[in-house]
């Protein structure tokens, strides 16, 4: 007997499958149910690609239409979430070598001199940009996979579906990864 | 902290949380608003029209090639079969060398 875990996942894939079905077949609610979906992973990960996050909004828009274009050639028996996954991915990664004049926004000085942090949210605010920064010095592919696995949940083996590499590699990203920005996180609690 | 093994394969909430929080793209709503009033640019033709462009063009190509044969047909039966005459023979400068005497020779033999 199926586990409730998987059926629901099971259940939640054929919905997908419908509503890709719908979108191919021009229902555009369908379409919008999608982008509603994958909108939250979709542009994490391009902003974890990118940093700023007006180009990884573009970015994620430009997959998100891109995906609609190839929508045909989805395969339903596999889960929707890699496969458009590894289209923002690539998209992002694209626009990042493609971008020359704008740069990630920079760190506020104060917050990386480990600065004075005056309340809660100023102190949130600051170890968002420290873990960005963090993020931003890690390889490419370790980002994504970091976040796939630790913010989002994907399994490794989803993950090396997005990325095209091997599920031990993927583990191997993971924690790497998660090494370096645990030590960012250790330390600001223990500064704090 | 949780201590980090090499093949740890539970998510760290803690981390995951504070990621999220870093990576928070705003707001969702305006996101899909934006991506859905692209939807149409990029959306693929139908089959449909597809094939109802093929077949306008098809159609347009059928007529212009039907249009040329009748004209072609309609000129060759209008214009009578031009054949030579004998003073236009002798006033053309040969376009070979021995034309002429040719044509003398067969006045001569009549």
């Amino acid at each position: 007997m199926p586990q409730p875990r998987q059926q629901a996942a099971r259940i939640a894939q054929q919905d997908e499958a419908d509503l890709v079905a719908r979108a191919v077949a021009g229902d555009r609610a369908a379409f919008g149910a999608l982008v509603e979906r994958y909108a939250g992973v979709a542009r994490r990960v391009a902003r974890a690609v990118l940093g700023n996050p007006d180009d990884a909004d573009d970015a994620a828009q430009d997959a998100m239409l891109a995906a609609l274009v190839k929508l045909e050639q989805y395969d339903s028996r596999r889960p929707f979430g890699p496969w458009l996954l590894r289209i923002v991915a690539n998209a992002a990664t694209d626009r990042r070598r493609r971008r020359t004049v704008r740069r990630a926004e920079p760190l506020d000085p104060g917050v990386a001199a480990g600065g004075p942090r005056p309340d809660i949210t100023a102190e949130r605010r600051a170890l968002s940009e420290r873990l960005r920064q963090a993020l931003a010095e890690l390889p490419e592919r370790r980002r994504i996979a970091v976040v796939l696995f630790d913010v989002e949940g994907y399994s490794h083996a989803e993950i090396a579906a997005v990325l095209g590499i091997p599920e031990g590699t993927v583990r191997s990203e993971v924690f790497h990864g998660r090494r370096r920005l645990r030590g960012l996180l250790a330390d600001w609690k223990e500064d704090g | 902290m949780r201590e980090l093994l090499p093949f740890d394969h539970r998510p760290d909430a803690e981390l995951g949380d504070a990621l999220r929080q870093a990576l928070d793209p705003g707001d969702a709503a305006a996101f899909v608003a934006r991506v859905l009033a692209r939807v149409d640019e990029a959306r693929p033709a139908s089959w449909a029209a597809v094939l109802a462009r093929w077949s306008r063009a098809g159609v347009a190509a059928a007529v212009l090639v039907a249009l040329a044969a009748g004209y072609l047909v309609g000129r060759a039966s209008t214009l009578p079969a031009a054949r030579p005459s004998l003073s236009d023979a002798l006033i053309t400068p040969p376009a070979h060398p021995g034309e002429v005497e040719i044509v003398f020779a067969s006045v001569l033999g009549n």
